[in-house]
């Protein structure tokens, strides 16, 4: 039980900032919108809360800006935005990752081998 | 009946600031602002009715003490990419402490033990050397064996 709770640990580290990332890559979107958006996906995040400090954290290393707007239904709303630094980070993931997703699924066997 | 369902994000929130208290107070006060709005937002634009609706909203959140977790290991030193593990549990303040003693702390530590095994070896050793040389036994308060070796000779004749 804490093995697997463990290795989602380790797995999402590292990886869940390039998901926010990408969430906000095309349009701005609020904090709450991203975080429903974690919560109908399943082992991604730990909690809906633990989004909160990642999307400080990222927007304190400089990738994501923020800024508040009136909501039509309730209290106003802190969009989130990828700035250039974090489009160019955006970029590097995918490539980084693209390679070290072949290179695991060939070590420990789960590629689509033909 | 509204007090009644503020009273339970009134005491989530209250919760989870006793646990931020090591962050610096701005980080502190976002997280906070984030989730008021968060359970504010989710209220109003799910039309949530009672207090069950709302614990489940902070249910959700995740206990104080996860966020609180989560909002530490964010918080580091900053490094963006891969974060290196750090410590689950968060006394920043009380940690950051002995690693600026440690320098010259540790140090007159290890020599004042090194001393006292230096002490506790020469005692020993005027203790087995009275001991060999036959002087009686009742002269012996531990302190006394630490006087020169000189006189212990002449006891014997």
């Amino acid at each position: 039980m804490s093995d697997v709770g463990q290795l989602a640990t380790s797995l999402r580290r590292g990886t869940l900032e390039f998901c926010v990332l990408a969430m906000v890559e095309h349009e701005n979107r609020y904090g709450t919108e991203i975080v429903r958006r974690f919560g109908d996906e399943p082992g991604l995040a730990a909690s809906e809360g633990t989004i909160y400090p990642l999307l400080s954290r990222l927007r304190r290393v400089g990738w994501l800006d923020s800024k508040w707007a009136e909501s039509p239904s309730g209290p106003p709303r802190r969009y989130y935005g990828l700035t250039a630094a974090g489009r160019a980070a955006l970029e590097h993931f995918r490539t980084e990752w693209v390679s070290f997703r072949q290179t695991v699924d060939r070590l420990v066997g789960t590629g689509e081998a033909a | 009946m509204k007090t009644q369902y503020t009273d339970v994000v009134a005491e989530y929130l209250r919760e989870l600031d006793l646990r931020l208290a090591g962050l610096p107070v701005l980080q502190r006060r976002e997280l906070l602002a984030d989730l008021a709005t968060h359970i504010e937002t989710e209220r109003a634009e799910r039309h949530l009715q009672g207090e069950a609706e709302l614990i489940e909203v902070l249910e959700r959140l995740g206990s104080p003490d996860v966020v609180a977790r989560a909002a530490y290991e964010e918080a580091g030193p900053l490094p963006p990419v891969v974060a290196p593990p750090s410590p689950p549990l968060p006394p920043l303040a009380v940690a950051q402490a002995p690693s600026e003693r440690a320098p010259w702390v540790l140090p007159v530590i290890g020599a004042g033990f090194v001393a006292l095994l230096i002490m506790m070896a020469l005692c020993a050793g005027f203790f087995a050397f009275s001991r060999s040389s036959q002087t009686p036994a009742e002269q012996v308060a531990p302190e006394a064996t630490v006087a020169p070796p000189a006189p212990i000779p002449s006891f014997t004749g």
